[in-house]
This record gives structure tokens, C-alpha cells and sequence, in this order.
């Protein structure tokens, strides 16, 4: 929640609060469907962020934080975010057995 | 009052220099803190997901009562999620025994929750799945999996105490609003964690 936000009807937060379950309902439908590792992997991401997008936004209030501050945060997260994802090559590598696997 | 007075989450305190983002400086603390958290949650799910990745017989031993169990334990804190809300919306409307109650029962609900939690691991135990051994493949998957359910746990088990004595101290007015608020930040970062946790570990190894 934010220090300087609303203290309206708690209608958003109900809809954030469904649309969670919702995420949740989908993502056990899409996980007994057995779609290849691949598209399983992507359609899990994609939910867990949208649900997780919804959690920052209107449940930790970030949303409604000072514009500077959500910037600062979200530019720095996601930066190292993306950088810790640097091995992922090499996981393949060990699995393939290519290029260097000699 | 003032930016100030404001940064510092309404307290009388000797002037200083505001905190950035006029954010009250306990809570840019505590959003830094959780920042650092993501990093290491993840390094942990990345680290996963490169074992999983990499590992050719990797085990999808989570029969549906476990999945059913795990999705009982989403909706439990997702709902603690929303309850917490509530109580910060109350302490920051001035409704002490309001924000204590919703407190509480958020506590009552994430407790629920851990101990699904250990019941679960539990199960797991008992079907011989230890830190580095398992009945059905690698046995690199128990480890990967006691980490990263055992790093939610922890945080859950944190802040559950967290929860129990800001709440009782918001209660007895040692503790104002921005310390609820601080609580139901890190409670929400628990339940962000858990939305990536359960797909990635239980429903990518849930059995055929």
C-alpha cells in the first residue's frame, strides 16, 4: 500500500484478488493439458508474472508510490533480473553435449 | 506536515535530509530488502531451472493430491494476500483494533498455510526423497526442491512472527501504521514468490 494513496472502495483490490485465482485455476488447466517443456515453461512464466504484476501493483502498492521510486526499483530489479539469467546457454550445453562438451 | 516529518513516517524527529522518493525511510528499507530478496529467490529458481534444464531423467513425482494440497495452500495466501490489505488499509485509516484483527487473521491464515506447508514435506519424506536421494531419478531434484520450497517456508515462518509482534505492538500503540504497512509489504513479497513456485516447481513436475 502506498504512504500517500487512496483510502477509496476496496472494488480493485477484490478484482486483483479474483484475477490471482483466476492465474492460478489457468495454470493448473494448462499444466494437465501437457504442452511440450517449452510451451509449458513460457505460459507458466508469462501467468506467474501477470500475477505477480498485479501483486506489486495494487497489493504492495507500488503502483501508487512516487513515479521516481517505482523507476528506480523496477529499472534496477529487472536489470540484475535479466543479467542472473546468463547461464541458461550453458545449461543447454550440458544437455546436448555441444559445442564443448569435449 | 512536512517532507520531512513525511519521510520519516510522521514521527518528530530532529531535521534531516528527506529520504529519497519521499518513501518514509522504514519503508524504502524494507523495499530494498525485498529487492535483495528477489535476487536471491531468483538465483535459487534460476539455478533450478538450470538443473531441470540440464538433467535429461528429472523426476515429476507430484501425484494430483499434492497438487490439489499445493493449490488449497495458493488459495489459503493468496486470500491471506487480500486480508493482509485489509489491515493495512485499516491502520492507516486509524482503526487499531480493526488493523489488529485483519492482522491476526492473516497470521491465522498464513500459519494454516505453513503447516500444509511441512505436511507436505512430510509426504515427501516419507516417500524417501531426501536432500541428495529420491525413489525416481536424479538426485539432484530433492535438493533443488527442499531449497526453494525451504527458502519460501523460511520467509513464510519470518514473517508469521514478524506479523505476531507488530501486530500485538501496533495494538498496545508502541507500533503505527507504517510498521503494519512494512509487514504487509514483506507478506505480499511472500505470496509474489509463491505464484512463481508453484508453477515452476510443482506443476512442471507433476506426474503424467
Amino acid at each position: 500500500m502506498s504512504t500517500t494513496g487512496e483510502q477509496g472502495g476496496l472494488g480493485k483490490y477484490v478484482v486483483v484478488y479474483i484475477s490471482m485465482l483466476v492465474i492460478a485455476v489457468i495454470e493448473l488447466l494448462i499444466a494437465y493439458r501437457h504442452p511440450s517443456g517449452g510451451q509449458l515453461l513460457v505460459s507458466m512464466l508469462i501467468l506467474a508474472f501477470i500475477g505477480a504484476l498485479l501483486g506489486v501493483l495494487y497489493f504492495m502498492g507500488l503502483g501508487s508510490e512516487n513515479r521516481k521510486a517505482i523507476l528506480a526499483f523496477a529499472v534496477f530489479t529487472l536489470f540484475v533480473l535479466a543479467t542472473i539469467n546468463y547461464g541458461w546457454t550453458d545449461s543447454f550445453r550440458l544437455l546436448l553435449g555441444a559445442p564443448f562438451a569435449k | 506536515m512536512s517532507r520531512t516529518e513525511a519521510a520519516l513516517g510522521g514521527h518528530h524527529t530532529p531535521v534531516m535530509e528527506p529520504s529519497p522518493f519521499a518513501v518514509p525511510a522504514i519503508k524504502l528499507a524494507m523495499w530494498l530488502f525485498i529487492i535483495s530478496d528477489i535476487m536471491t529467490f531468483a538465483a535459487c529458481l534460476v539455478a533450478y531451472g538450470f538443473l531441470r534444464n540440464s538433467t535429461p531423467n528429472w523426476p515429476r513425482p507430484f501425484q494430483s493430491s499434492t497438487i490439489i494440497s499445493v493449490m488449497v495452500m495458493t488459495f489459503i495466501l493468496i486470500t491471506s494476500s487480500f486480508l493482509m490489505v485489509l489491515a493495512v488499509r485499516a491502520a492507516r485509516a486509524g482503526d487499531r483494533a480493526g488493523a489488529f484483527r485483519w492482522t491476526m487473521v492473516t497470521l491465522a491464515a498464513g500459519a494454516v498455510f505453513a503447516i500444509l506447508h511441512i505436511r507436505e514435506w512430510y509426504g515427501m519424506i516419507g516417500q524417501g526423497m531426501t536432500f541428495s536421494t529420491n525413489p525416481w531419478g536424479t538426485g539432484l531434484f530433492g535438493g533443488a526442491y527442499y531449497s526453494v520450497t525451504g527458502m519460501e517456508l523460511l520467509h513464510v515462518i519470518a514473517a508469521l512472527i514478524a506479523l505476531l509482534i507488530v501486530g500485538l505492538g501496533y495494538k498496545s500503540g508502541r507500533y503505527g501504521a507504517t510498521h503494519i504497512e512494512n509487514c504487509g509489504l514483506f507478506w505480499q513479497f511472500i505470496n509474489i514468490v509463491w505464484m512463481f513456485v508453484v508453477p515452476l516447481v510443482y506443476l512442471m513436475n507433476a506426474a503424467s
